[in-house]
């Protein structure tokens, strides 16, 4: 039988192909102290003594996370952090219901009392369930993935990065005006082990980056001060990409713009042509179309906590979700996409697929567990869970507005526009529990008049209906300027999950939008 | 781990001896936190998924001067914690200097607080979650209705100690069951939750009634428009919005002229910002908000008032800038409580001509820090107050609003406090009514 090591050994796997060596040390590396006969006798353990006990399938997470941070303010560090816990996960059906135990020492002692207490653990939950999960059937894989990058971020020294980062800090504060600057860098490592009673093995090493920094702008005076944050979007990659980044080219623009913000005139609330740069339509698109086309959530799974979707299943396939030239997939796939991975945590190998085509609705986010729940027969591979000790369940992959068919950029969007604002970065963003109404602030908001920007605003916010808003859209951006932005830390179910999330666009125009201005001192609304 | 004190007190011994060896010289923190948490969750009246996990995480906390590192592992074994210190050790020699690092505590005194401890929470079962969920679930199908809840619990131990000889011990459980029941239709949603020390505090049917009943009252709503009103706000309404307001304290932002408490020239501690009902306070000694005594670096909590009678009276030092201002430290609190008025829920209503009865909050969001201006929208049941009496339900709105409005036009809150389960129980509050709250734009979600 072929296994991980076979994969390992000869670069089988269609993600090491270019790789190598390297990737065979950053294996090893990233299991830490696991060793290969650890982790074989532990996951046996664990998928036997489940089946004893009475389990229907089984599988295991044995999980390795490691997050470094550093953090900076003004001209010191303020912080040096390394974590890193591990542990296994075992999820068990039997008699129709899942159960679910974890805890953190690897080995089969502790495998075997996880695996007879998650049995335990169903069979209590068999007796108030209306109907017997279900899994879809899924071919079954044993393979292995790694993060494509060329430098591993957690072997970029400490001093180095802070370094970096206090130079940032330093070109920032010589912008007169601005009296503060934070930055930092996170890096996440996600090592996962991945074996089901199906026969499943899967090894995956996933690296994650989040470098950034936020400079104050302070009016003493007036009392007034604004924010401004560079807006380089995490990523998984390595230390590269950070190298190549304009963090520390722009520190000095951001500072600047913070000051011209802070003088700038507050918006005239009113119905205005509005175009959004990539760096803030991704959080549009992950409020108001990826989370609505979570199956669970749209038939009622998240009702208690992050709430239900306007997007239910008698829609699909007839709900005009947006402007024909509105074409969104789901994709699991994209290089440097934050969810990209080689599988899900169902074993089920990632894909691409269509949710919004031609702007309908064609499409929702599936695991095995729930494809039948909309006829279809097999999962979209979208099952995750944050680490050892979290139940899987459907999350977010990589959720993105495909380019439109002329490759317009975003100055030919601004030409293109009479009476409009321009707002890049995110800021505030609030959207109700159907996903139907939202806010959305921003990092700089441009006034555009005549096909130019023509001065900076503040105070800006938009309010719209994802349903109204989506069919607004007039013009959608090219391939040229197609851009990830992303999130490490979307949250969802109970207890709350953490998944990271890329988001694709170009940038697009919207019609008509309520601008609101939030400013409310001038109505005296607060002291 | 075991919940005993001994081993967590033997494991930070072992490390800081460890690190006296390895690293003679250094500064040496250790926090122990163990316990374990369960949970069973439901929806569409079946359960749908459930967790039991064991964990136990130490951090390491290393300080040469003022350069410093800190690393945390979920292993206990003596070659995992080795290897946490040696890591935690490597990076604090060529981390740069922190100018503002503050040297160890010494041994504190801490203030006794309550014993908030339940075996029989710690060790709940998952039949007795499953029964809860069942009987929840028996009722909504009673009623004709979907209903969806989350019930959780955890017992723990957290112990601090340094190599300047401090040692600090708390032990703890929660129980916490929320539920939000929803008519066939889709137009009515109730929600009802409650958290508590002990799980047998939590009355699981009477929180069901409370979201079936809601559910029921707010199906096909009224429309209202969008507009300033006269609104009471139930405890977990304004919980949330509390909430933020509690994160603002920090007296730093506030000398620094970027937070809602600068002023020129300085804070507004002193200032009558809001209602003269409205008194905030921190007291981990009150067994009705039980919290830890001390915190993340060992700090002795005190008996605080943040706000008197109305009066901003205090703001949160950390240990670095109360020394650059010539202030006393107040470590980070653990628990606030907005404190309870005289009025009952039916005298909430009473003198509301036209007004709005508010469940909770969801997506609150900062807008403008400076005003701590929040958005964020209504759910799960919303209802008009008519004459002193609540008439119907009404849409959901998004809001536009600041917690210090909310305070400050604040004119009576409820006689009884309750914990709200959305902030782990850190925050004790009333329901209260206020006016001019800015109800800016209609949700159509239910």
């Amino acid at each position: 039988m072929f296994t991980r090591r076979d994969v390992l050994r000869t670069g089988a796997a269609a993600a090491l192909a270019t790789v190598g060596v390297t990737t065979r040390e950053r294996f090893a590396w990233a299991r830490g102290l696991l060793t290969d006969s650890l982790l074989d006798t532990t996951v046996d353990r664990a998928l036997s003594v489940a089946k004893q006990a009475g389990a229907s399938y089984a599988d295991i997470r044995i999980v390795r996370r490691r997050e470094e941070s550093v953090s900076t303010r003004e001209d010191h560090v303020t912080g040096v952090g390394f974590s890193e816990s591990y542990g296994l996960g075992v999820r068990t059906l039997a008699r129709g219901a899942w159960g679910f135990a974890a805890a953190s020492r690897v080995e089969p002692a502790e495998a075997a009392r996880l695996a007879t207490l998650a049995v335990e653990i169903a069979k209590a939950n068999a007796r108030v369930i209306k109907k017997p999960v279900t899994l879809a059937p899924a071919a079954v894989h044993v393979d292995v993935w790694q993060t494509p990058l060329t430098k591993n971020p957690f072997k970029i020294p400490i001093a180095d990065k802070a370094e970096y980062l206090l130079a940032i800090n330093a070109e920032a504060m010589k912008v007169p005006g601005i009296k503060f600057c934070s930055s930092w860098c996170s890096v996440l490592g996600e090592w996962k082990l991945f074996a089901s009673s199906e026969g499943a093995s899967i090894e995956q090493d996933t690296t994650r980056i989040g470098p950034g920094y936020s400079v104050t702008a302070v009016d003493t005076a007036g009392g007034d001060f604004v924010d401004r944050a560079h807006e380089l979007q995490p990523m998984q990659a390595g230390w590269e990409y950070v190298e190549e980044s304009a963090l520390l080219r722009d520190a000095r623009r951001i500072g600047e713009d913070a000051v011209e913000k802070l003088k700038a005139p507050s918006v005239t609330p009113g119905k205005r042509e509005l175009i959004l740069a990539p760096t803030h339509l991704w959080l549009t698109i992950h409020e108001s179309i990826g989370h609505p086309t979570e199956l669970d959530r749209a038939l009622g799974y998240e009702a208690n906590f992050a709430g239900t979707s306007f997007a239910t299943p008698d829609k699909l396939g007839t709900l005009r979700y947006g402007a024909p030239i509105i074409n969104v997939y789901a994709d699991k796939t994209t290089p440097g996409g934050l969810a990209t991975a080689g599988y899900d945590d169902d074993g089920v190998q990632t894909q691409r697929w269509d949710l919004i085509k031609d702007g309908i609705f064609v499409g929702y986010q599936t695991t095995r567990e729930q494809a039948a729940w909309i006829g279809e027969n097999a999962s979209r591979g979208t099952c995750y869970a944050q680490d050892h000790k979290s139940f899987p369940f459907q999350r977010m992959p990589n959720v993105s507005l495909a380019p439109g068919a002329q490759d317009l950029g975003v100055n030919d969007l601004i030409a293109a526009t009479d009476d409009g604002i321009y707002i890049t970065g995110t800021g505030s963003w609030s959207i109700d529990h159907q996903r139907l109404n939202f806010q959305f602030g921003g990092q700089m908001f441009y006034e555009v008049k005549g096909g130019k920007i023509t001065q900076a605003l503040k105070d800006v916010a938009y309010q719209a209906n994802t349903v109204e808003f989506w069919n607004a859209c007039s013009l959608v951006g090219g391939a040229k300027e197609w851009r990830m932005g992303g999130s490490m830390y979307d949250g969802k179910g109970e207890p709350v999950q953490v998944n990271a999330v890329s988001h694709g666009c170009p940038a697009a125009r919207f019609q008509q939008v309520n601008i609101l201005s939030t400013d409310v001192r001038k109505r005296g609304g607060v002291p | 781990m075991s919940l005993d004190s001994a081993p967590a007190h033997s494991l930070i011994d072992e490390v800081v001896g460890a690190a006296r060896r390895v690293a003679p010289g250094a500064d040496v923190s250790v926090s122990v936190g163990a316990g374990r948490s369960a949970n069973t969750r439901f929806a569409c009246n079946t359960i749908t998924s459930t967790g039991d996990v064991d964990d136990t995480t130490v951090a390491i906390g290393i300080a040469f001067g003022k350069r410093h590192a800190a690393t945390t592992t979920n292993q206990t074994d003596r070659g995992a914690l080795r290897t946490a210190l040696d890591h935690a050790v490597r990076l604090a020699k060529i981390a740069p200097e922190d100018r503002e690092s503050m040297p160890l505590l010494a041994p504190q005194r801490y203030l006794a607080s309550p014993a908030a401890y339940d075996p029989s929470t710690h060790h709940l079962t998952a039949t007795a979650r499953a029964d809860t969920a069942r009987a929840a679930i028996a009722a909504a199908d009673a009623a004709g209705l979907q209903i969806a809840g989350f019930h959780e619990h955890s017992g723990g131990i957290w112990m601090l100690g340094n190599s300047a000889g401090l040692r600090a011990e708390y032990r703890a459980t929660a129980a916490s069951l929320t539920m939000t029941a929803r008519t066939g239709d889709g137009t009515g949603s109730g929600w009802a939750g409650a958290l508590a020390q002990r799980a047998a505090e939590i009355d699981a049917a009477a929180l069901t009634r409370v979201a079936v009943d809601k559910a029921v009252r707010s199906a096909r709503p009224r429309r209202l428009d969008p507009g300033r009103y006269t609104v009471v706000l139930e405890p977990a309404a304004v919980g949330t919005l509390l909430g933020f307001l509690v994160d603002s304290l920090d007296a730093r932002r506030a000398d620094e002229g970027r937070s809602a408490f600068s002023k020129p020239g300085g804070t507004r501690v002193g200032d009558q910002l809001f209602a003269d009902a409205i008194t905030l306070v921190s007291d981990p000694t009150d067994p009705q908000t039980p919290g830890a005594p001390f915190d993340g670096e060992g700090f002795p909590l005190r008996r605080t008032t943040w706000i008197d009678k109305g009066t901003l009276a205090a703001l949160t030092y950390s240990r670095f800038w109360a020394a650059k201002q010539g202030r006393p430290p107040s470590g980070d609190p653990s628990v606030f409580h907005l404190r309870g008025g005289t009025a009952t829920t039916d005298a909430l209503l009473q003198d509301v001509q036209r007004g709005v009865l508010i469940t909770r909050f969801w997506y609150c969001e900062w807008v403008d820090p400076q005003t701590m201006l929040l958005t964020g929208l209504t759910r799960d049941g919303v209802f008009l107050i008519e004459n002193g009496a609540v008439t119907g339900p009404v849409n959901n709105f998004r809001f536009n609003e600041s917690p210090l409005t909310m305070l400050r036009n604040a004119d009576a809150l409820g006689r009884d406090t309750v914990r709200v389960p959305d902030a782990g129980g850190r925050l004790r509050v009333p329901a209260l009514r206020t006016h001019e709250f800015n109800l800016a734009s209609i949700s159509a979600a239910v």
